[in-house]
């Protein structure tokens, strides 16, 4: 037993620690790379925010974030909005069993999403664009959010809702002085990860773009594409910053961590 | 303050029939207990009445009012849930303002009230708490707080205290007791805690495993006049002989003829097969002879239980029945020590028997 | 909850009405596209009906094209497993007072976009790059090694990415493990590694699941990694895909693929997934399992 402790407090953290390394070392030495002075990775020229400036200059990249922004805020609203009706009003009816439904975007990969959203535009003649985007993203979303809702909605001990009716507050207060506020955190939390997906979103923002709209994700691929600039060095930096800013916030949520699996 | 009134109430779950043509009268102002088994239906009826769930059939008077359809916050009945029910994301004075905040009362009298209720349930310092910090006591008092701060015409008690430990149950039942008497609410306190009914009602009703109400009464008049086998055993513990009537007294096979007082009922005439029930408390157990007892029995002692007021003594008769004897434990070096193997004397009088009917 | 229905605020029929826009929604933009795709790849361009997309699918090139993706998709997903288990483990176990510092340095890379990711690796894999440099230094290769544009970034880099999918699953159902079971067996005399091989697992085997498959299937249909750092030479399912949508226009041979990939995709899942429980599940479960109850 003893011989056992021993392998495992040495060899498992180190293991862990190996992994932790594999993980992030690409990503330290591409912040470290955006402040490089040289264009190029292998030599270093100094310390320098020319890439940044270059960044904040760039016309191309504030477009393409201000599209990521529209795109993301709009699909969390319409997420929400849909799957929370979806909740609440079908809990209790024989369509509450069409929550299978919704799982039907995790289950497939994103490009059969993709080409389906892309045939089903271009058959009905629809403008591709930021509506088709939009469309395209809460569709994913809903996948996230439709389940979490669910079951967090289920969760709620009908026993408050009881209580609530039983102390003279109809339907209508009910819902607003105790389901919602203790539905918000699954709300945050479902908000957020369909920010953050509809934001890093590649595959049907490639799609349904048409090629006229950018959005962040999609500047980077033409960019790498085209021969790669230090500018989005400076890019990925930023984007690393804001991940950790929506993980923070996550986080602060106090749900029990993934466990929308 | 009104009495609640159940007619021909009829509930089934999935085709499974949980109460059948049930009629109820609960006196206004009482404290009313219902006792039963787990899975009686005692649970059932009570969501009823609170409108939680509707019957099948029959009405439900409050008062003169029928309230057999109507929706939950019309009804001016609220419940103190056994889980409590309590709204995490409210601190306990909204808790217990909720009643009020949501029929538009001005805060100030809101303030005024909520403190009185805390008050009255002994809450005033833990006002502003969260109720995650709160005991499961505390957390009692609470949901009580905010079910009475309405003033509704009845109370309706799900087994509240049996999340609690029996200390503070028995305190809590006191307290309640307490608490009905000051605001002369209609309580109706549903538990499957004999004990605890006993302890708390004006006025009880015993339900048995089909959802029937076998016997409503006062709670002495239900433990020392049983009117049937299921309430004598259930309320209390009881030794059950089982024979028939002869001669103006009761033979058991293999006893022999026991001393009885004739029930006046229509039953009981010469040769009726019949039940006897006699409560362990009701036995004088002696080694030695004693003189001015109706009944004699002789047995041998099996088991003995102690049980701190009372010993048990678990004792066997000539003809293989097992009896239950309870004796008070009234000295602390008693005179007479009765160990186990002891040939022993039973004795009762014959006005403390029950007879039933078979 | 069924009465929350029959009190609602609205009548029967207006809160059907509420729930209905989502469903709506995900029927139009799933469920009909995927028919449509279907439709189009049996219609030709002059609106016939023909099977000639599937026929000129038959070939070798697709049949490598499918299998290779199938290959990569695997062994993603079963190196991903075989890195992701003991850093699950070690996490939900071990280490409470910094589980949630690591967690957070875990959930950024996973919730950063995949370019960002594959970018941080494209530099270091280039030519110039990096793993070049420190090689060069180490006295390990003479030349510039072309590691960029080879399978091998390809799988690198796909693993990379998709390690976060494995451990969130395992992890999760770890950390809801009742440790009295490990407890309960290691009392009755068995060793750490029995205890682990007899209870862990097998309890752990849903998140297992989960993360296999939530690696699996994404993983078939990757594009992008292999369009950027795979040089685009060997193809995958997903720029197969790509390109008869987007290049060359050919969305009746593109709707054909896309349905051939899935179906082998479904059929890959569930021979996966019969693998799983005949390896996890016991003889004498699975015989219990089938025998009809006496």
């Amino acid at each position: 037993m003893n011989q056992q402790n021993k392998t495992c407090s040495y060899i498992f953290p180190c293991l862990v620690a190996a992994f932790y390394m594999f993980l992030y070392v690409p990503i330290i030495i591409l912040i470290i790379s955006s402040f490089n002075a040289s264009a190029y990775s292998y030599e270093w020229r100094g310390f320098s925010l020319t890439w940044y400036h270059q960044l904040w200059e760039s016309v191309e990249v504030w477009e393409a974030l201000r599209n990521s922004c529209i795109v993301a805020t709009a699909s969390v609203v319409l997420s929400l909005v849909l799957g929370l009706m979806f909740v609440v009003f079908a809990a209790g009816t024989w369509l509450d069993h069409l929550l299978l439904t919704f799982y039907g975007s995790l289950a497939a990969p994103e490009i059969v999403l993709a080409v389906g959203l892309l045939s089903f535009f271009t058959f009905f003649s629809v403008p591709l664009g930021l509506t088709t985007l939009i469309a395209g993203h809460t569709l994913i979303g809903l996948g996230y959010v439709v389940p979490l809702l669910h079951s967090r909605f289920h969760e709620l001990s009908y026993v408050l809702t009881e209580a609530s009716l039983d102390l003279g507050a109809d339907y209508r207060t009910t819902f607003f002085r105790v389901i919602l506020p203790l539905l918000s955190p699954a709300l945050m939390a479902s908000a957020l990860l369909t920010f953050i997906l509809s934001f890093d979103d590649f595959i049907i923002s490639f799609f349904c773009t048409g090629g006229t709209t950018q959005t962040l994700p999609l500047y980077f691929f033409s960019v790498i594409r085209s021969g790669a600039s230090p500018i989005i060095n400076a890019l990925s930096s930023v984007f690393l910053l804001v991940s950790s800013i929506v993980v923070l916030l996550f986080s602060s949520l106090k749900i029990r961590n993934m466990d929308f699996f | 303050m009104r009495s609640i009134r159940l007619e021909n109430v009829t509930k089934s779950y999935d085709g499974d029939i949980v109460i059948e043509n049930l009629s109820l009268t609960i006196p206004s102002g009482k404290f009313f207990a219902l006792l039963g088994p787990s899975g009686s239906g005692k649970t059932s009826l009570l969501r009823l009445i609170a409108g939680f769930e509707t019957a099948d059939s029959g009405s439900i008077f409050l008062g003169h009012e029928e309230i057999t359809h109507m929706p939950i916050h019309k009804r001016n009945i609220n419940t103190v849930f056994q889980n409590y029910a309590l709204f995490p994301h409210m601190d306990v004075f909204d808790n217990v303002a909720y009643g009020l905040t949501i029929r538009r009362v001005p805060q100030d009298i809101i303030e005024q009230k909520v403190i009185k209720i805390l008050k009255a349930v002994h809450l005033e310092k833990q006002i502003y708490k969260s109720i995650h910090q709160l005991s499961g006591g505390q957390q009692q008092r609470v949901a009580l707080a905010r079910a009475i701060i309405t003033e509704p015409d009845v109370l309706l008690l799900d087994e509240p205290l049996a999340a609690l430990d029996l200390k503070l149950r028995e305190k809590m039942l006191i307290e309640l007791i307490e608490l009905q008497d000051t605001l002369k609410t209609t309580f109706v306190y549903v538990t499957h805690d004999q004990f605890e009914a006993l302890t708390v009602a004006d006025y009880m009703a015993i339900m048995n495993h089909d959802g029937v109400i076998e016997q409503i009464g006062t709670p002495k008049e239900i433990y020392e006049f049983p009117t049937s086998s299921f309430v004598a055993q259930f309320v209390g513990s009881t030794n059950i002989f089982s024979g028939a009537i002869k001669d103006g007294a009761f033979e058991i096979q293999d006893l022999g003829l026991l001393q009885i007082v004739m029930p006046d009922k229509s039953w009981a005439v010469q040769g009726a097969q019949a039940l006897m029930s006699v409560r362990p408390e009701k036995i004088e157990i002696s080694k030695s002879k004693l003189e001015g007892f109706s009944n004699e029995l002789q047995a041998k002692v099996e088991a003995i239980v102690y049980h701190g007021r009372s010993t048990q003594y678990n004792v066997r008769l000539s003809n293989g029945m097992l009896l239950q004897v309870f004796e008070q434990n009234e000295e602390h070096f008693p005179y007479e020590v009765i160990d186990y193997d002891d040939m022993v004397y039973l004795y009762w009088q014959k006005e403390n028997v029950v007879m039933l009917e078979r | 909850m069924k009465q929350w229905q029959e009190y609602h605020l609205l009548s029967r029929i207006r809160s059907f009405f509420w729930a209905i826009p989502a469903l709506i929604w995900q029927i139009l933009l799933l469920y009909i596209p995927l028919v449509f795709v279907l439709m189009r790849s049996f219609v030709d361009k002059e609106s016939h009906f023909t099977l000639s997309y599937y026929v000129e699918l038959f070939d070798a090139t697709h049949f490598i094209i499918l299998l290779r993706s199938l290959a990569l998709a695997a062994t993603t997903a079963i190196i991903c497993l075989i890195i992701a288990y003991p850093v699950a483990y070690f996490l939900s176990m071990y280490m409470s007072r910094f589980k949630n510092v690591l967690l957070f340095f875990l959930i950024i890379p996973f919730w950063t976009s995949l370019l960002v990711q594959l970018y941080a690796w494209f530099s270091i894999l280039d030519k110039h790059g990096f793993l070049n440099i420190i090689l060069q230094k180490l006295g390990i290769i003479s030349q510039p090694y072309h590691v960029l544009n080879t399978p091998f970034a390809v799988y690198l880099v796909s693993i990379y990415c998709y390690i976060p999918f494995m451990i969130m699953p395992i992890y999760s159902i770890l950390e809801k493990l009742d440790m009295r079971l490990r407890e309960a067996s290691l009392d009755l005399g068995a060793t750490r590694w029995e205890t682990f091989r007899r209870v862990t697992v097998p309890l752990s085997m849903p998140g297992i699941k989960t993360g296999f498959f939530l690696v699996f299937i994404p993983a078939f249909g990757e594009f992008v990694i292999p369009i950027l750092l795979g040089g685009g030479k060997q193809l995958y399912v997903g720029s197969l895909i790509t390109h008869y949508f987007l290049v060359s226009r050919s969305s009746g041979l593109g709707a054909a693929f896309t349905w051939l990939s899935s179906v082998i995709l479904i059929i890959a899942t569930v021979i996966m997934h019969w693998l799983f429980v005949r390896v996890v599940t016991p003889r004498k479960t699975r015989r219990a399992m089938y025998e009809p109850t006496k």
